[in-house]
């Protein structure tokens, strides 16, 4: 069979169980519990989740994980997305401690995997800065040289999950001013001396940080100057998990929408009887299939060892259009009720926003393909 | 498993390459042609030309069975022949012959598929649509064209009406009432015409894409009982869901000439922006251009993976789901086409207007394809799409 759009058994199994286990135990009332929490996320849904394997499922089965591809992956951040779990697995596992699988000595690998995947330490990614930006332009925070290591000096905003990580992995620059060489990589105690971070209010109530880095030490994550290859790819890899959290949200958003559209009775008859209203249920369902079809698309390239930077750019760039518009499209079937704090609807709406941006927002995804699309060629070309 | 790739063994990598020759000989790579926009008869010539060889190889019936004309190929070959016809710029066969082949192979008795089936598998006899009348558009269950039997004979009289070059065509299929107290779907058939029967006559619409439809008006007109295709007052279900509902030709769905064609014209705005400099730099480096078309590229990506997914939900014997889908394919089809249209005269800019001659940019081909694009109607509308995506695929009330 060559033409194929199915998961395999197991890859369905997967998808099947944590659609099981997000529904039973995180559904978005958790996510509603934690926004704003002081405990960052559920200590013990994590601890299920590594348990259940899922923490490890891309490391290296020599760092207790257990080399599964990102098809595998996939199904589990669609559930997540679905109901919208207030867990780091993007951010811990498929940021951070695929960056550690990526570059690390084998000493950093043996001290921070085997713990990542057993749910014990986050390790999260500390890049932006106060341009906004996700290219190499957008690293300017510098490290210098300092007897063994080096020493860092500037601000990283949105960093997540500051409290509970045990390492941030930080870009900084080590030569250049704003291109790709010059970019290195630095594992760096949060709470150790010369950091300091401050939690930042957001709009999902996320647990993102302004980190102040004051000569703090940093130990090298792989080669100096030359990281960002292997940092882009890994940011690239996780656009497409982030892409298909929206997949899995769209998917809920939708439920919920034509669920209001039946039910909702206006000029005496349920108002999705209304092309208008019709129309706009069709919108949601048109971005999340193309949203799917692009991240399955860039999974498959990653997976099949093919490049598959554009193909990531082409899957982030529609979810993060899909993400606006699909919550922009549900709020105007719902309307009043929609617009209420306790009605569902607006955790999808303001976690959306994040997603949105997370990663590289359209804009940022869509110059990444301009760049890189000389023409449009069958998808196995 | 999820894969993209359709030709994962030597076998098909050697047909892929065969067919890519045949269309090197055969055909220069880009030339268009257009037979829904097009009335040039030298243009109409070489099309028909490059058809007839195609069906000389019995590529036309590749994945047909043996029993009547075809070669019997497994349908994966169909879809790695589509894709290499789509990526080389070769024209979509004339009019709708493939999904009355279609119909035939599924619904004809063997005496019907060994009359017609070869003419439609050589290309010697194109086929014409007689589904769409004055009364009766995306509402066709509406239609009154009627037909009543008499002796050994169907009886037809009514009118269709923007027949897609039904002038070029030498038979066509009809539906008409056949049963004159139903109403909606029920009691309609369909029938094989022959174009040349007394009491029908044809008069010309022109499209404002320089192609002709046309207007039929049957008058008495007396076909044969072999002519109905199908049972008496089934088509809806039987023949006109299966041309609407799937993808045509037999076996499983394959990339749709006419609908890849935004491919080509993506890649063709593309290269103009990259060759063409204005303002002393390249359109290519506009960062509004860059934004149109990197959204014209996610979205021409997507679509030719709604062709992928349907394959490979047809493969799998898939049925309810996939019919949403396809609904969802179509309607995003026809959205995506005119946007596309409209960003490259945006692209070009004024001089896009010029349709010929040493001032013309591009020879006027982004103009062509603009007024082109206002016939993405054609098969239903997208509105229409939408509301049975609405209605049978996420159950909102009708």
């Amino acid at each position: 069979m060559a033409i194929d759009l199915n998961f395999n058994d197991e890859q369905q199994l997967i998808e099947n169980t944590a659609r099981e286990f997000f529904a039973k135990r995180s559904p978005p009332e958790l996510a509603r519990k934690y926004e704003n929490s002081e405990e960052e996320f559920p200590r013990d849904l994590w601890r299920e989740m590594a348990d259940l394997g899922w923490l490890g499922m891309n490391f290296p089965a020599e760092y207790d994980g257990l080399d599964c591809t990102f098809l595998d992956v996939f199904g589990i951040y669609v559930e997540m997305g679905r109901t919208l779990a207030p867990v780091p697995l993007l951010d811990a596992v498929a940021l951070g401690g695929a960056l550690v699988a990526r570059l690390g000595t084998d000493a950093q690998k043996r001290a921070l995997l085997p713990r990542i995947a057993a749910g014990d330490a986050l390790v999260t990614l500390a890049f932006m800065e106060a341009d906004g930006l996700y290219g190499a332009e957008g690293v300017t925070l510098p490290a210098k040289k300092a007897g063994d290591g080096y020493s860092l000096s500037g601000v990283k905003l949105l960093v997540p999950y500051v409290k509970s990580a045990e390492r941030l992995v930080v870009a900084a620059r080590t030569g250049g001013t704003s291109g790709e060489a010059g970019v290195s990589l630095f594992l760096v105690d949060p709470n150790g001396a010369g950091v300091s971070a401050e939690r930042t209010k957001n709009m999902g109530g996320y647990p993102l940080y302004a980190v102040t880095f004051d000569g703090a030490p940093g130990e090298l994550l792989g080669p100096a100057d030359e990281a960002w290859e292997a940092l882009n790819d890994v940011m690239l890899q996780a656009a497409v998990l982030q892409s298909a959290m929206v997949v899995g949200a769209g998917e809920r958003v939708l439920d919920i929408s034509t669920g209001y559209a039946k039910e909702r009775v206006q000029f005496g008859q349920p108002i999705g009887k209304h092309q208008a209203v019709q129309y706009l249920c069709t919108d949601i369902a048109i971005e999340g299939q193309l949203t799917r079809l692009l991240a399955l698309q860039a999974a498959w390239k990653i997976d099949a060892g093919r490049p598959f930077q554009r193909e990531a750019s082409l899957a982030k760039a529609q979810a993060s259009k899909a993400a606006a518009a699909m919550t922009f499209a549900a709020h105007e079937v719902h309307a009043g009720i929609g617009f209420m704090i306790d009605y569902d609807l607006q955790l999808y709406t303001l976690r959306g926003k994040h997603w949105e941006y997370n990663l590289g927002d359209q804009r940022h995804h869509l110059e990444l393909v301009a760049r890189q699309t000389e023409e449009v060629v069958p998808a196995w070309a | 498993m999820v894969d993209f790739c359709p030709d994962d063994t030597p076998e098909l990598q050697a047909w892929r390459r065969e067919v890519r020759g045949f269309l090197d000989e055969n055909w220069p790579r880009g030339k268009v042609f257009d037979y829904d926009y097009d009335e040039d008869e030298s243009r109409w010539a070489e099309a028909t030309e490059f058809w007839r060889k195609v069906g000389q190889k019995g590529w036309v019936a590749l994945t047909w069975s043996k029993d009547y004309y075809g070669l019997g190929r497994p349908p994966i070959e169909k879809w790695i022949l589509q894709e290499e016809f789509c990526f080389h710029g070769a024209p979509c066969y004339p009019v709708i012959g493939l999904a009355v082949a279609n119909a035939i192979l599924r619904l004809g008795t063997p005496e019907q598929r060994l009359k017609h089936l070869k003419g439609i598998a050589e290309a010697t006899t194109w086929w014409g649509e007689g589904y769409t009348e004055p009364g009766a558009g995306s509402d066709l269950a509406s239609l009154t064209t009627r037909a009543h039997r008499d002796g050994d004979h169907w009886v037809i009289n009514g009118q269709k009406t923007l027949g897609t070059a039904a002038h070029h065509c030498k038979w066509m299929v009809v539906l008409a009432r056949t049963d004159p107290q139903s109403v909606k779907h029920n009691g309609i058939s369909m029938f094989m015409v022959p174009l040349d029967t007394p009491g029908i006559q044809m008069l010309p619409l022109h499209n404002m894409a320089d192609g002709q439809q046309n207007q039929t008006f049957f008058e008495n007109v007396r076909v044969p009982a072999d002519c109905l295709l199908g049972d008496e007052g089934q088509a809806w279900n039987q023949v006109w869901f299966g041309l609407g509902g799937e993808k045509l030709d037999s076996a499983l769905p394959t990339p749709d000439l006419h609908e890849w064609r935004v491919i080509r014209m993506l890649n063709e705005v593309i290269r103009y922006c990259r060759e063409t400099r204005r303002g002393g730099a390249p359109i290519a480096d506009d960062p509004i251009v860059r934004h149109k078309l990197g959204e014209l590229v996610v979205g021409v990506e997507a679509l030719k993976l709604m062709s992928y997914e349907a394959y490979a939900v047809a493969a799998k014997g898939a049925g309810g789901r996939g019919a949403a889908r396809t609904y969802l394919h179509q309607g995003y089809y026809k959205e995506l086409w005119p946007h596309l249209a409209q960003t490259y005269m945006e692209i070009v800019g004024p001089l896009a207007q010029i349709q010929g001659g040493r001032w013309a940019r591009l020879q006027g081909e982004a103009e062509r394809y603009f007024r082109a694009s206002f016939g993405n109607h054609a098969g239903g509308t997208s509105q229409l799409k939408r509301m049975v995506l609405a209605t049978r695929g996420l159950g909102l009330p009708r």
